[in-house]
């Protein structure tokens, strides 16, 4: 589904995705995890043109994205949800799954089928997302997303800020969303959760991603473990 | 088809690209940041794509047996939970370390040869692999595990021993080295037993052998005979998938095989514990692309002699190195030796000066009787020793 080959970019003249290489194949839910500034933002934001790439390629179902903008990315097929939500808090919530699904023809059946998805949301459909609590705004910004009809979706940290329940819930969600055929990139700081609903995982730090592997094997590794999942410091008996 | 894991071995060409492209950039960020040596070495280098490989640095046997033990692993040796010592070149010792990852791996990688060969969850596998390949016996024991087979690991010892064994357990399958295969078929012709009164149906042999000798083994033993080719320094079993057309394709998800003049050059991409870049294995191989009817899209490869010094006696690999050492503890200690072998057994040729000729009979006799004893204790082979002239100098 994507596939990335050598990715390099940065800000300013900082570089801070090194060349990496990684790939979704179809109806996969991969994870990329790091560490806090490892660059996992910056490299959703490159697949989803928000942030020029220096190099590289990025292919979707085939197709070399790298020339074109965020908006014909939609076309392809692929929707970021990011990170903070970044809900438009003074519209309403049925207007900003109007503007998720702006490019697509079929808008009105998507947001129907997103607001299946998340009832609260047809509730306030008329109420501004802005007065929408935490987790509720989360609900939108996937909603959002899934207004375009996405076959790849691009998720940003989902579960920041939100309640342990309602982390729970989210993920089941996820899972719910690969299985009516979404491919999912996860980008998340909350590894354990993530590596749970995930098929294979990534493993970012400073820029290089530095493992590849089935989400069960990387929950085994002693480093992800010490790293990212705050086990290990107790077993160091040296 | 007999496929244990359908998305990895059968995986087109263009994915499995993009995968070990992936994999060979994790694997040089791990080593630049985990192994002082390959950080040295490598310094800043990065990869675009594989072709780009033949630029790195490679790592030979010899390098591996100077960083003995521990110098080349990249994780701390308590994340480091199983060890397979082995001989590297000239005997000298190397050791392969295995994370928990790495035994996962590897429980899967044999899992694959093992369901190649048509074993199933309602075989009895039993393994009988001799001296000095211990490391394959773990890693079929692995594999027979992850297919959920009832495993018997067993020392092999006497041929009777392991017939009754085989007899009593009804296993059927027996992995083992041909060596050990041969002498129990032979056995059974001697005793006159029909081999259909065993339960085998698959003998899985550590190593290749000739289409003609896995003919005789076939019949002498009434199961299907299946190779398998690994590489005790970077993982045997699990290198390799030998598929029903016979045909050795390499797990090249986990490896990545290079032909340098005539040398298999293995990059190790998914292990933890002892990474390796571009290992000389001393070991002549060809690669082909060629597809095959059995669906795998490794590519395979055909081994050919090894390189460097290292015997197969018995299926024990030993080194010349140790044969002197075994004869310095003798009154032949020093003296130049030649060792042949062949299907009737192990010869040791000393060569002695005429001052020891001129010994009596009984001091011969007892140095033939002590290097042969030596042999047996330090080595676990059974030699001839033959006394021999130096080669005459032509008369001046």
């Amino acid at each position: 589904m994507l596939q990335v080959r050598n990715l390099r970019c940065g800000y300013g003249s900082l570089e801070v995705i090194r060349g990496i290489s990684f790939h979704v194949a179809a109806g996969e839910i991969v994870s990329l995890i790091g560490a806090n500034g490892a660059g996992k933002t910056t490299v959703l934001n490159a697949l989803a043109g928000l942030l020029p790439p220096w190099s590289g390629e990025v292919r979707l179902q085939g197709k070399d994205l790298s020339a074109h903008p965020p908006w014909r990315r939609v076309l392809h097929a692929m929707a970021l949800v990011p990170e903070g939500r970044q809900v438009f808090g003074d519209m309403t919530v049925m207007e900003n799954l109007l503007v998720g699904g702006y490019r697509n023809p079929q808008r009105r059946r998507a947001i129907d089928d997103s607001l299946k998805l998340f009832p609260r949301l047809r509730e306030r459909a008329h109420q501004a997302a802005g007065t929408l609590s935490g987790g509720e705004q989360q609900m939108l910004a996937l909603a959002r997303a899934l207004a375009a009809e996405p076959r790849l979706l691009l998720l940003d940290e989902p579960s920041m800020g939100l309640a342990p329940r309602l982390v729970g819930e989210l993920f089941r969600l996820i899972r719910r969303l690969r299985d009516r055929g979404v491919t999912i990139l996860l980008v998340e700081q909350n590894a354990v959760a993530a590596l749970q609903i995930s098929d294979r995982a990534y493993v970012l730090e400073t820029g290089d991603i530095v493992m590849e592997g089935l989400a069960p094997d990387l929950s085994n590794n002693a480093e992800v473990r010490r790293a990212y999942l705050g086990k290990g410091y107790k077993e160091v008996w040296e | 088809m007999n496929v244990f894991d359908r998305p990895y071995e059968t995986m087109p060409r263009a994915d499995r690209e993009q995968l070990q492209l992936e994999r060979l950039q994790a694997l040089l960020a791990r080593l630049r940041r985990n192994v002082r040596r390959y950080r040295e070495l490598l310094g800043e280098t990065r990869l675009a794509s594989l072709k780009d490989i033949t630029q790195l640095p490679m790592t030979t046997p010899e390098e591996l047996a100077d960083a003995f033990p521990y110098g080349m692993f990249a994780l701390p040796l308590r994340e480091v939970i199983r060890l397979h010592s082995t001989l590297g070149p000239a005997g000298r010792p190397l050791v392969i370390g295995h994370s928990a990852n790495d035994l996962a791996h590897w429980s899967r990688l044999a899992a694959r040869q093992l369901i190649a060969a048509g074993v199933t969850a309602h075989d009895v596998i039993q393994i009988s692999v001799g001296l000095g390949t211990l490391g394959s016996a773990a890693g079929f024991t692995l594999g027979a595990e992850r297919i959920e087979a009832s495993v018997i690991p067993e020392d092999p010892v006497h041929i009777d021993y392991q017939l009754a064994m085989l007899r009593n357990y009804r296993a059927t399958v027996l992995v083992t080295t041909p060596t050990n295969a041969h002498a129990i078929a032979r056995r059974l012709e001697q005793r006159r037993i029909d081999p259909q009164s065993l339960h085998l149906r698959v003998v899985l042999l550590t190593r290749p052998i000739p289409p003609a000798e896995r003919e005789t083994l076939s019949a002498g033993l009434f199961a299907s005979i299946r190779c398998h080719f690994g590489i005790p320094e970077i993982l045997d079993p699990g290198f390799s998938v030998e598929c029903s057309a016979g045909h050795f394709h390499v797990n090249e998800d986990e490896f990545l095989p290079e032909i340098v003049d005539g040398e298999l050059v293995v990059t190790t991409l998914a292990r933890e514990a002892l990474p390796l870049l571009r290992f000389r294995a001393r070991q002549a191989a060809e690669l082909s692309e060629e597809s095959c009817s059995c669906g795998r899209t490794g590519r395979i490869i055909r081994p050919g002699r090894r390189l460097d010094d290292r015997l197969l006696i018995n299926d024990i690999p030993l080194y010349a190195a140790q044969f002197a050492e075994a004869l310095a503890e003798t009154h032949a200690a020093g003296r130049s030796f030649r060792v042949e072998c062949d299907e009737r057994g192990v010869v040791v040729s000393v060569e002695v000066t005429d001052g020891l000729f001129h010994d009596t009979m009984r001091d011969l006799a007892e140095l033939k009787s002590r290097i042969q004893s030596e042999l047996h204790i330090r080595l676990g082979i059974d030699a001839a020793v033959r006394f021999v002239a130096p080669p005459s100098t032509p008369p001046s």
